[in-house]
């Protein structure tokens, strides 16, 4: 295996020696590329954001925007890699920074390359074209929501909207879009010391069978805010991102089936409408540099009480696909969780895949409630899917998350609600206020929750979504 | 010394602007990148009050690569520089977060894993960390800061209150709060012999010299500063906190180039906050609006290790008219880190309380608030009995509602819904003092050379290295090509910091005095030899004789979600009376920056302190929000015409703070307007509607 390497703004560098704990952005930054920032270290402020080339779904490679403070800088050999000064010359600006620089963009500047770098992702998405402008959308097609993980404190977010809306589409012979148009590098097989990166899901799982303790990582958007945050230093982290069998989605109908390692935005953009109550939810799922990283797997793998991603699978009754060198065996969502960050997830054992029995609910609903519209917490989650002959409720499956120590099923909601009219739904939301047993915090106090439980499944109803 | 092309005024871009883009700036922690550096972690203290009975360093020392772990026991003794900075000189322990000791290491990661091996033992007692007006050690600090009067009384306001038609009687809070600049505090440190050479985000050098000196018994000569580019600061770095102390102690002990940068959690113990307030205002009126009086009551915190007394309710003495009129400002002594300035410091959160009771007083009296605020317009300082050099409130608040259409506005609140949305607008006046500070400039002038303007003047994204070239250029009558500008830098004449709004009125007549100098020694001419010039500038007769005031008016529309409380801001409209403005392009965004900070502060801002264990439980970005790029909706931003010559040569006003003086208020009053409830606690959340 050839020792691992990282090309950065087109020179290739050898990674010999770092540490499996050292981070995409420690590294450039140690390397003396100091354009990406450390503003927070837990993807929060998108101040170290640099442009990676992906796989794509529309064109070969994907240049896509990604937190360097929480990817490990080995996860990434073989790879390329653009910071900030990887765009332009010496002579010109890139698009990108122009028009930051004569809007008024960048003040500090300090939270500047990042924004560039997001912006640039966006700048060079493939379907991005022309069309009516709305609040979020630039007539030139531009999705402000691609900024949404970057945090100005100094300009009001709107010079750099302006610079965003007045991009032009990239000239023929820009180098990044061509390269766009070229395979992406593939995934390297990596093992060094301390970080694997195995070539396929067998040595993954020969490789979890011989260090029981080691950390499955797959976006380290969890992984690294414990490096930076927690001190942790893994004796083993195994990067399975990247594996083939983690990678499919297919859709039949008895069954979707999502790979554990898709990342969120590509699981929107591959399953293309078939799973209506993912596509109400992954907008809302922290911001586009999170979701060009995380995956339902590593959401589900941390078992987190408070993972957008467990209430709309609960809704689904989906299950999940758990292999390990033993073999595979199928888990219903609704039974995965165990306690606060625990499940009946073995040592050695991978989530491969998210499975949604067809046919999904007709009708369907994700109120997520945060304190900020983006790029937060939920204070609290709730997922609906209903069945509904003759106005009649049939069937009901709902998920929340953020009321009790795990993703819960509201099962006595469920019950109150078949036999309902719909969309009457008040002596069921009356049950829901009650479901679960939220805390109070900062993020919200326990009355708002239940009282947020009960409004939720109002507001689905009032506005619930044909699947 | 005129020119037809004038810089002042234009909208010339940023000349710092490309190399940000580029990310091509060095940052404080940027520097020396090829030393053989070595890294302090600090250890803090879980404690919020009591003292450290003993410390093991042994199992950190032991850890390869470890060059020494500082203690108040070890470590090297500080000058007599403020209580709250003298760090590692005790065992007391007055706030949770205090650095009680550090690793100094040759790489940061063998420094962060030796902090988990110092084994500390304490002895502690609960914290006393709560502000109520109930407290029964509320006292009265001697002055505020800014040496304004802790006190003001006119008249018999309780007569007044009681013989009054209409009153308004309230009480708002306001919550700690986080400057948060995205760039962290960051000191690259390093003696060379017995000069302490420092690279340093602050927010301008000449700010620490007169600490950093004391604390290590050197002269000015001893210590050089540089800090050219600072990511952002909103009053946390303007002064001297403990890192750039530990700094100096670990490059002192070991005598390397030593690198500290705090982490973002670390900030929010170590380099101060805004105090939480408690105002009760009480407002008496006739029946056709005019104030009769004013009473404004400030109850807010400092820690035990400083005094910091802000001047919330000096807004107050000069907004409006009325005959009878009391501020008055009480403190708590808290078991809390030292609070310290933040975006506009006192104005900020006393506005938000005046500026929601007027719009209550409105209510009260059926009258548009507009209307209400032109009514009580002082025609001179009400207060102070002396003449504004200018005050164009009347304008702002007129221009204002003419952009945001606020004519025919239904004054009832609660009645208008678009689908599941209440709807609202408010409006909001804005005012912050315009001041000058003493500066000095130097100009290196050489035949066919462009000039070297010389300033330790500092740019925290402010658009200072912009807007000094343009008034250097205009005051030498040369294009701005013709202007190098140097900033950031100790060695450089002394100036005063970037803070207060005093950076243009300060700097540009100290430069503008420069040029001055060099015109009337050599006319247009450069000698064949060269030649420098030093001019000065600094508070004059007009500090005494005028009373001078940036004012602003804003307005929001909000909409409220009835069904889950969340609030939206879809726009605001800012129209402020700024003097001067010197570069339209680094004007909007200041004052488009100070209003979304505003709208961060009614909507999001808030750091909650743990009682039980005194420290800030959402001591990160993720959970201190602040406002992100999907909650700023449209804003327009505007100016009136105006100069302010009797002020400054310049006619300019300070820009920086203005902006977020007023704007929560704007959007709590709009939050009345469209639900018919009162919030009079910020931050604004969604589960308030819910109460």
């Amino acid at each position: 295996m050839p020792s691992p390497s990282l090309t950065v703004n087109g020179r290739t560098v050898p990674l010999d020696g770092v540490p499996a704990h050292t981070t995409a952005l420690d590294w450039l930054r140690e390397s003396g590329l100091v354009g990406a920032k450390e503003g927070c270290a837990e993807g929060e402020c998108g101040a170290c954001s640099v442009l990676v080339a992906r796989p794509g779904t529309t064109t070969p490679t994907r240049w896509t925007a990604l937190n360097a403070c929480l990817v490990p800088v080995l996860a990434l050999d073989g790879q390329e890699v653009v910071t900030a000064e990887g765009l332009g010359t010496p002579d010109d600006l890139h698009p990108v920074q122009h028009e930051m620089a004569v809007r008024g963009g960048s003040q500090c500047g300090y939270c500047t390359p990042g924004f560039v770098c997001s912006m640039a992702a966006e700048f060079y998405r493939p379907d991005r074209a022309p069309g009516e402008p709305t609040p979020e959308h630039g007539a030139n097609g531009f999705d402000l929501h691609a900024l949404s993980g970057n945090l100005c404190r100094c300009t009001g977010y709107r010079p750099i909207r302006d610079a965003a809306y007045a991009l032009a589409a990239p000239d023929a012979d820009d180098a990044l879009a061509g390269r766009q148009t070229r395979p992406a590098p593939a995934a390297t097989p990596t093992d060094v010391p301390g970080f694997a990166r195995p070539a396929d899901l067998p040595a993954a799982l020969a490789l979890l069978a011989e260090h029981p303790d080691a950390v499955v990582v797959a976006g380290s958007t969890d992984h690294g805010v414990e490096v930076n945050l927690r001190g942790l230093r893994a004796r083993q982290v195994v990067a399975i991102d990247r594996l083939p069998e983690l990678h499919g989605v297919s859709v039949t109908d008895e069954v979707v089936e999502i790979g554990a390692a898709v990342t969120l935005s590509e699981v929107a953009a591959r399953l293309d409408g078939a799973v209506p109550l993912l596509d109400l939810l992954l907008p809302q799922f922290a911001s586009v540099l999170i979701r060009n990283g995380a995956t339902l797997g590593g959401n589900l793998g941390t078992g987190s009480p408070i993972g957008d991603a467990a209430p709309v699978l609960l809704a689904l009754d989906a299950s999940l696909v758990l292999v390990s060198a033993a073999g595979e065996r199928e888990v219903a969502l609704a039974d995965y969780f165990t306690g606060y960050r625990r499940s009946v997830r073995t040592a050695g054992e991978l989530i491969r895949a998210v499975r949604i029995p067809q046919p999904q609910p007709g009708l369907v609903g994700f109120t997520k409630i945060a304190k900020r519209r983006f790029d937060d917490i939920s204070s609290v989650a709730v997922a609906v899917g209903v069945d509904v002959v003759d106005g009649e409720v049939t069937r009901a499956t709902i998920g929340l998350g953020g009321v009790a120590a795990t993703p819960i099923r509201a099962r006595a909601t469920e019950e109150a609600l078949v036999g309902a009219r719909w969309p009457d739904v008040a002596a069921a939301a009356d049950v829901l206020a009650g479901e679960g047993t939220p805390l109070d915090d900062h993020r919200a106090s326990a009355a708002y929750r239940r009282a947020m439980l009960r409004q939720s499944l109002l507001k689905i109803a009032a506005a619930e979504v044909p699947a | 010394m005129t020119t037809t092309e004038r810089a002042v005024g234009s909208d010339v871009r940023r000349i710092d602007g490309p190399d940000k883009v580029r990310g091509r700036v060095p940052y404080a922690y940027e520097h020396e990148l090829g030393a053989q550096s070595v890294f302090v972690a600090i250890v803090q203290s879980p404690v919020a009050r009591g003292r450290v009975t003993s410390i093991d360093a042994s199992a950190a020392e032991a850890v390869p690569g470890v060059l020494a772990v500082l203690t108040h026991e070890n470590a090297p003794r500080l000058g007599d520089v403020a209580e709250e900075i003298l760090v590692l000189q005790s065992p007391v322990v007055q706030y949770a977060g205090e650095p009680v000791a550090v690793v100094v290491a040759e790489t940061s990661e063998v420094a962060r894993d030796a902090v988990g091996r110092v084994r500390v033992d304490y002895e502690s007692a609960d914290p006393d960390v709560v502000l109520s007006v109930d407290r029964d050690d509320l006292y009265p600090p001697e002055q505020l800061m800014a040496g304004f009067e802790t006190d003001s009384v006119i008249g018999d306001v309780d007569a007044a209150l009681a013989e009054a038609p209409v009153t308004v009687d309230v009480v708002y809070e306001t919550p700690n709060q986080h400057n948060n600049p995205i760039e962290m505090h960051a000191t690259v440190a390093r003696w060379d012999g017995d000069v302490l050479r420092m690279w340093d985000a602050n927010q301008g050098p000449h700010n620490l010299v007169p600490v950093i000196t004391e604390a290590f018994g050197i002269t000015e000569d001893q210590l050089h500063i540089t800090s050219p580019y600072v990511g952002g600061a909103f009053g946390s770095k303007a002064y001297t906190h403990v890192h750039q102390l530990l700094a100096g102690m670990a490059a002192k002990v070991t005598g390397r180039t030593v690198k500290l940068e705090l982490t973002r959690q670390q900030m929010f113990s170590l380099v101060g906050h805004r105090t939480p307030t408690i105002q009760r205002l009480r407002l008496g009126a006739r029946p056709d609006g005019t104030l009769t009086a004013i009473s404004h009551e400030v109850v807010e915190h400092t820690s035990q290790n400083a005094e910091f007394a802000e001047q919330t309710a000096t807004a107050t003495r000069l907004m409006y008219s009325a005959p009878a009129r009391r501020t008055t400002h009480r403190l708590a002594k808290l078991d809390v880190p030292a609070p310290t300035i933040m975006r506009a410091p006192g104005e900020a959160p006393g506005m938000y309380a005046l500026e929601s009771a007027m719009d209550e007083l409105a209510a009260e009296l059926g009258m548009d608030p507009v209307e209400l605020r032109l009514r009580n317009e002082p025609d001179r300082d009400p207060e102070r009995d002396v003449p504004w050099s200018t005050r164009n409130l009347v304008a702002c608040l007129t221009q204002g509602a003419e952009r945001f259409g606020w004519a025919g506005r239904d004054h009832r609140p609660g009645v208008r819904e678009d689908g599941r949305w209440l709807v609202g607008t408010g409006v909001a006046a804005a005012t912050y003092p315009t001041r000058r500070r003493p500066s000095q400039a130097r100009i290196e002038a050489v035949a066919g050379k462009p000039y070297v303007v010389s300033i330790d003047a500092s740019d925290i994204g402010t658009g200072a290295w912009t807007t000094l070239t343009q008034i250097a250029a205009d005051a030498l009558g040369v294009p701005m090509d013709q202007v190098r500008l140097r900033i950031g830098d100790s060695r450089l004449p002394q100036a005063s910091g970037a803070g207060g709004s005093t950076g243009i009125t300060s700097w540009g007549p100290a430069i503008m005095a420069a040029a001055q100098e060099l015109h009337d020694r050599f006319g247009g001419q450069v000698p064949a030899d060269g030649v420098t010039v030093t001019g000065s500038s600094g508070p004059g007769d007009e500090a005494e004789q005028l009373s001078s005031h940036a004012f602003g008016a804003h307005f929001a529309e909000v909409r409220v979600d009835r069904d889950t409380g969340e609030v939206r801001v879809p726009r605001m409209t800012g129209v402020f009376a700024v003097g001067r403005v010197i570069n339209t392009v680094t004007a909007r965004s200041q004052l488009l920056g100070g209003m979304t900070m505003g709208l961060s502060m009614a909507l999001h801002e808030e750091s909650v302190l743990d009682e039980r264990r005194g420290h800030y439980a959402n001591h990160d970005l993720a959970e201190y929000h602040i406002a992100a790029n999907a909650d700023v909706g449209e804003v327009d931003i505007a100016w009136v015409d105006e100069v302010d010559d009797a002020h400054n040569p310049l006619g300019a006003k300070g820009i920086g703070e203005i902006g977020i003086v007023g704007s929560a208020a704007a959007i709590g009053n709009a939050y009345w307007h469209a639900t018919g409830r009162r919030v009079r606690d910020l931050p604004i959340t969604p589960d308030k509607w819910f109460r």
